[in-house]
């Protein structure tokens, strides 16, 4: 009994005085806020991927044929399998431009199982070595040297989806073989997914003709703008100037996808809405209840010598309690159904970043004083009611 | 300065057409450590009267002074102070939280205290003790025969060392031998600490043994 007695016990024990009524606002407080965990999570993960993506290529500017925007941005982000090719001769034509200060090229192959090559459909970047900016870091990270011919490196993701793992193994790459000699650490752009070779082996792989490329094409070039120039006004000079050529500059990457996401965003977001608004409607009719029920004991309160304040205080830290712990059980939930469904959500699963735990926290603090807070929108014209009672009913009703 | 004085106190009730002057322009002045009983027909004014000394209750027009201070004129946190700390307020209801017991019923005063917390919960089951009820302090209300709801009302009253006590009808079910025994605490507090005493009753043996007797009929005052 040496437990104190506090303005918090007396708001508990009203909460657990009717249990269901409590718990019923928890779980809907609860579910409230796991819609909105999850909107939050969906929304936020396929943004910080573009977004990661676009630093992570390390390039002002991509420049790819003209009309191949989009596939460029589905290798790129989403892993997916196209190809598109540019003539060779685009380097320099590009080079000439105003405002670009460095630039290196890849060309992508696409392997078929068993017509060219050991491994089942994936992309083989052939990227220039002496050029290059976008795949160095990594390589140089992993392997500390230049790939040499007849050499590849695997993305850390192809290496667990294609079990091309073992180094040190051969494989058939479009009637070459190739040793494989590493695999690159998680990027987190769509490249992971892919085989990297040298520029120069394509000569040999044209030679043998197993693979859909004819000489002197390239699929992309990665450019970088001297300082002071504008990346937009340089592509736009780019795509004036060159015809065959589309440029997307870094803080555009992604946008297509972000344009799809918009109208998912959209149904989340009236979801959300209609949520909250229910919860607040529910809490202000429980709440109103719960200051009929309770007038006479505010009553006694005041007459005792509560303040206006203590009664708010008393209101609000139930209101409080039941928001958080709703709050809380929200957003396990809620983190729970977005590693759930994310399996589900073919948007995701193409996806190379996870939330980072940062991104949780944030999320999860967002989330919290969203559920408390409507908690507390809820309570308020009720609260204020209860604070306004005059001590006087204590002394009448029986 | 007496302690209270109240000044052509008029309460007014209204109720559709008909207004009731349940407080009719009354005055007067008590001193600290008196011991005065309040008796009078149902319906004469009693509990609004108390209630207005006790700043539970707003006059319609009048005013009282606590140490020459109107209250009247002061704010909800300096109004509520002066319900918490200066008087202890025994109902003439039922007026225990159903959700605490007796114990936390009496320890409540004290968490609307500004000087509150640093006393324990010892304190309250003293006076529990003093109430005769001691070994009653975690039980509820619903479990207290009427009785010793009233009592544990009364303990709870003293729990902030009032300067006033304001009782209404502090023993009205209370059997003799216990009714005795409340008088004598009020007594003992009365001389030992000097508290003032105003206590609402209809047992006129009761109201005889207070220092001072006032009859209230229709909302007027008189001494006897
Ligand atoms: N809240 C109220 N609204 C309207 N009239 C009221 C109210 N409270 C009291 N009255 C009226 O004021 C008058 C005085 O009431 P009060 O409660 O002070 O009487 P009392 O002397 O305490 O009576 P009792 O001995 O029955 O407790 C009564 O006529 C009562 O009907
Ligand atoms: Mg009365």
């Amino acid at each position: 009994m040496t437990k104190e007695f506090t303005i918090f016990s007396l708001a508990l024990k009203n909460l657990k005085r009717k249990p269901l009524r409590t718990g019923i606002l928890i779980v809907a407080i609860g579910l409230l806020v796991s819609v909105l965990v999850f909107a939050l999570s969906f929304v936020r993960r396929v943004d910080s991927s573009i977004r990661i993506t676009s630093d992570r290529l390390g390039s002002d500017l991509l420049i790819v044929p003209t009309g191949s925007r989009g596939a460029a941005e589905d290798v790129l982000l989403e892993n997916k399998v196209k190809t598109f090719y540019m003539d060779k001769g685009i380097i320099d034509r590009v080079k000439n431009i105003k405002g670009i200060d460095r630039l290196t090229y890849q060309t992508y192959l696409v392997t078929i199982t068993g017509v060219c090559c050991d491994v089942p459909e994936t992309i083989v970047v052939a990227f220039n070595q002496d050029t290059d900016f976008v795949i160095k870091p990594w390589l140089t990270k992993k392997l500390g040297r230049e790939l040499k011919k007849g050499e590849a490196i695997v993305g850390s993701e192809s290496a667990f989806n294609i079990r091309l793992g073992l180094t040190e193994v051969d494989s058939v790459l479009f009637g070459n073989i190739f040793k494989m000699v590493g695999v690159l650490d998680k990027t987190g752009t769509g490249l992971d997914n892919a085989i990297f070779i040298d520029d120069k082996n394509i000569d040999d792989i044209l030679q043998k003709g197993k693979a859909d490329i004819k000489p002197g094409q390239i699929s992309v070039i990665f450019a970088k703008v001297q300082k002071g120039y504008d990346p937009y006004e340089v592509a736009g000079n780019i795509e004036d100037s060159i015809i065959e050529a589309d440029t997307v500059a870094r803080k555009d990457i992604g946008k297509s996808l972000i344009n799809t996401l918009r109208d998912i965003n959209r149904i989340f977001s009236v979801t959300v809405m209609l949520a909250s608004i229910l919860s607040i409607f529910l809490v202000w009719a429980v709440f109103s209840a719960i200051a009929n029920e309770r007038s006479k004991e505010v009553g006694i309160m005041r007459a005792i010598g509560a303040k206006e304040n203590h009664v708010v205080r008393i209101f609000f830290l139930e209101v409080f309690v039941i928001g958080s712990i709703g709050s809380i059980l929200g957003i396990v939930s809620g983190t729970a159904l977005s590693f759930l469904l994310s399996k589900s959500f073919i948007i995701l699963k193409n996806l190379s970043n996870d939330l980072s735990i940062a991104e949780r926290i944030f999320i999860g603090i967002l989330s919290l004083l969203a559920g408390t807070g409507i908690c507390i929108v809820g309570a308020l014209s009720p609260i204020q009611r209860i604070k306004k009672l005059e001590p006087l009913l204590a002394i009448k009703e029986e | 300065m007496s302690q209270i004085e109240i000044i052509d106190i008029l309460k007014i009730y209204t109720i559709g057409d008909l207004n009731i002057r349940a407080v009719d322009n009354v005055s007067m002045k008590i001193e600290k450590g008196e011991f005065l009983s309040v008796v009078g027909h149902s319906g004469s004014g009693k509990t609004t009267l108390i209630s207005i000394m006790g700043g539970i209750i707003r006059p319609t027009t009048g005013r009282v002074l606590f140490e020459g201070i109107d209250i009247s004129s002061l704010n909800d946190e300096k109004l509520s102070e002066y319900r918490n700390e200066k008087i202890g307020f025994m109902f003439q209801f039922a007026s225990l939280l159903p959700i605490l017991t007796a114990k936390e019923n009496v320890l409540l005063p004290r968490i609307f205290s500004p000087k509150g917390k640093s006393k324990n919960g010892k304190e309250a089951e003293e006076y529990l003790d003093m109430v005769g009820i001691g070994e009653k302090i975690n039980a509820y209300p619903s479990q207290l025969s009427g009785g010793q709801q009233r009592r544990v009302a009364i303990a709870r009253a003293l729990m902030n060392d009032p300067q006033v006590i304001l009782a209404d009808e502090p023993t009205g079910d209370l059997d003799e031998e216990t009714e005795a025994e409340i008088m004598e605490l009020f007594k003992r507090l009365n001389k030992e600490k000097k508290v003032t005493f105003i206590f609402i009753t209809h047992n006129l043996d009761l109201a005889r043994q207070a220092q001072k007797q006032i009859r209230m009929t229709h909302g007027v005052i008189k001494e006897i």
